[in-house]
């Protein structure tokens, strides 16, 4: 337990002395603020009654931290892909794997390390974000920390899964792996959503066993219940558009799906160890 | 087979040695009672190796290489480029696993956890985190050391002083030369006192000063009883610090023994002797074959360390010893007619 943490507190001082996530973090800051600008635009238009301008906030919101669980995803591809992969090809990993600790000490330090990282940027990108939109707009999401949670989640299931790519994949592959697939979780779940709107057997199954394969869309979609405010549900399934909306989620996730994503984590992570302590240095 | 043994014989090849060390292997390779374990880690040989191999796919990387080490010995494992040194050292440490044979490091399987709490390493490839200073590189691996606290400073100060780096302990290893982040690399394999540290290509990138320390270091390193495992092609530095080496040749040993082992089949010594009585030629036999070339008496395949006896021997029998010159081949020449051999 202590070279865990002592790896995972590694990781973090390498990481902040990194150029690379002082560039997120100014990137981050730049559109929060010019969210800031146009939520205070939307939220003051004479175009739209109350009525809407109440409904367009967070419709807009949902739409902006879909940006951000895309950057969060990006970021958690980023800094995992090299975690493992880069280091043994460097050297830098030998001399780590060679004193009284176990391979997978050396995997979870980097994962908490890491998973540490990400919670760090999606706690101030949700605060940075809601505090602006509150200041400017009067709306804040009906569950903030469980939209941190749920996005922080999605962040560290890529995070968990590019790492395990790490092991035994070169970096530039295992982030683009990463990222590909986070796409294509998306993409399943669209497929899905457009399954159920139209009553298509084979495309709900495609959306029902993407978010099971690769739960990202699962947990994004549970970030957006927690980002919109009743009044948003209501009209949407009112509209009957809800179905087929990607930037929409009727429920809560279910325990059965919280379970499932707890399993996930462990069974990647415990294939990740496996992969890093059978390889052959 | 005992060094004075081996001294006698001259150079020893590997594949002769089937009952070389056999004591030590036996008790090495029997099975440790729960009991007597600790006792016979503390007394087996630093490194035991018995029909090791290691294949990568159709490729023969290590080939039922055996050897031992004693404790307290600085070995070369001295071989060319290719000949599957790095491998050896990767299997010692448990980086990669055994085809087939067996090994025991420190009396304890290969990778054994606790075991490398005594290892130090430094890699042929040597990286260090480029965004620490060295210092904090050195109090990370006290940390994965488990050393206690309070000895983290003397032993951080302690390495930096050993490795000329003191005076750069509080720069990033980021913008250290090839030839410092090495210094680094030996500071961190010093750390906690190892029983065996293993050095692949120690001076790859250091300057003739730098070398000279290196050497200096694992003198020291002797002197404090630690053994040494030098993975080396420069055949200099094993002639300088080396007790034992073993030459190495497509994963296979094909020459092991002290320096003078090596060379000892070839080398002779010129002397020019006279007064000596009838029969006088009846002692070189035992010593060599020996001829007369221009007035000099050359006894050739005699080991450096029987010519003082030789010589005694000559004036015992009333001769008159002018000129000694001993004539060893030098270990390059030996290492080449070894690898040509094969």
């Amino acid at each position: 337990m202590t070279s865990t943490l002592t790896i995972a507190g590694l990781t973090i001082k390498e990481a902040v002395r990194r150029r690379l996530l002082l560039a997120f973090v100014a990137i981050t800051v730049v559109i929060v603020a010019l969210s800031a600008w146009g939520f205070d635009r939307l939220s003051h238009t004479h175009s739209l009654t109350s009525g809407e301008a109440n409904l367009a906030v967070p419709d807009a919101l949902i739409l902006f931290m879909f940006m951000f669980s895309f950057i969060l995803a990006l970021s958690a591809s980023a800094i995992a892909s090299p975690a493992i992969s880069s280091e043994v090809e460097s050297g830098v990993l030998m001399t780590i794997v060679t004193r009284p600790v176990r391979r997978t000490e050396v995997l979870l330090g980097k994962w908490l390390g890491l998973a540490t990282l990400l919670a760090g940027y999606a706690a101030g990108v949700c605060a940075l974000e809601f505090g602006v939109i509150q200041l400017v707009s009067g709306f804040i999401p009906p569950s903030p920390v469980l939209v941190f949670v749920y996005l922080f989640a999605e962040g560290a299931l890529l995070l968990t899964l590019t790492l395990g790519l790490s092991t035994r994949v070169p970096m530039i592959a295992s982030g683009v792996i990463g990222i590909a697939v986070f796409g294509a979780g998306w993409l399943a779940g669209v497929v899905g959503a457009l399954g159920a709107n139209f009553n298509i057997a084979t495309l709900r199954t495609i959306g029902d066993v993407g978010r099971l394969l690769l739960p990202t869309d699962g947990l994004w979609h549970a970030a957006i219940y927690y980002l919109q405010p009743p009044a948003l549900i209501t009209q949407q399934l009112a509209e009957g558009g809800g179905h087929s909306n990607p930037f929409f989620a009727q429920g809560a996730p279910s325990f059965a799906y919280l379970l499932w994503v707890g399993c996930w984590f462990a069974i990647v992570l415990g294939a990740a160890m496996i992969s890093f302590e059978s390889r052959e240095l | 087979m005992s060094q004075a043994n081996s001294a006698e014989h001259g150079a020893v090849r590997a594949d002769e040695r089937s009952e070389a060390n056999a004591p030590d292997r036996l008790a090495a390779a029997s099975p440790a009672s729960a009991t007597d374990g600790a006792v016979q880690a503390a007394t087996s040989p630093a490194i035991y190796t018995e029909g090791l191999r290691k294949t990568f796919g159709d490729t023969v990387a290590v080939n039922a290489l055996s050897m031992t080490v004693p404790r307290g010995e600085v070995f070369g494992f001295l071989g060319p480029n290719g000949a599957g040194k790095t491998t050896v050292v990767k299997l010692l440490l448990g980086l990669t696993r055994p085809t087939g044979g067996e090994a025991l490091v420190l009396g304890a399987p290969l990778g054994d956890r606790e075991t490398r709490r005594q290892i130090g390493y430094l890699p042929e490839l040597f990286r260090y985190q480029p965004l620490l200073t060295a210092r904090e590189v050195l109090r990370l691996h006290c940390r994965l050391l488990a050393l206690p606290r309070a000895t983290w400073s003397t032993e951080e100060r302690r390495a930096l002083e050993t490795v000329d780096l003191l005076a750069r302990g509080d720069d990033r290893v980021g913008t250290f030369s090839k030839g410092m982040q090495q210094r680094l690399g030996l500071g961190v394999a010093l750390l906690g006192d190892p029983a065996l540290i293993l050095l692949d290509e120690p001076t790859s990138a250091l300057d003739p000063v730098g070398r000279h320390d290196v050497r200096e270091i694992i003198r020291g390193l002797r002197e404090r009883g630690s053994t040494v495992f030098l993975n080396t092609h420069l055949l200099e530095e094993a002639e300088h610090v080396c007790d034992r080496v073993a030459v190495i040749d497509k994963g296979r040993a094909v020459a092991t023994g002290s320096l003078d082992d090596l060379r000892g089949h070839h080398s002779r010594v010129r002397l020019k002797v006279g007064g000596l009585g009838e029969n006088w030629w009846s002692t070189l036999g035992r010593f060599g074959q020996w001829r007369v070339d221009d007035g000099w008496v050359v006894v050739e395949g005699i080991a450096p360390a029987h010519v003082a006896e030789l010589v005694g021997e000559l004036v015992a029998r009333g001769g008159r010893v002018e000129a000694v010159i001993p004539e060893q081949q030098s270990l390059e020449s030996r290492f080449l007619e070894l690898l040509a051999e094969r």
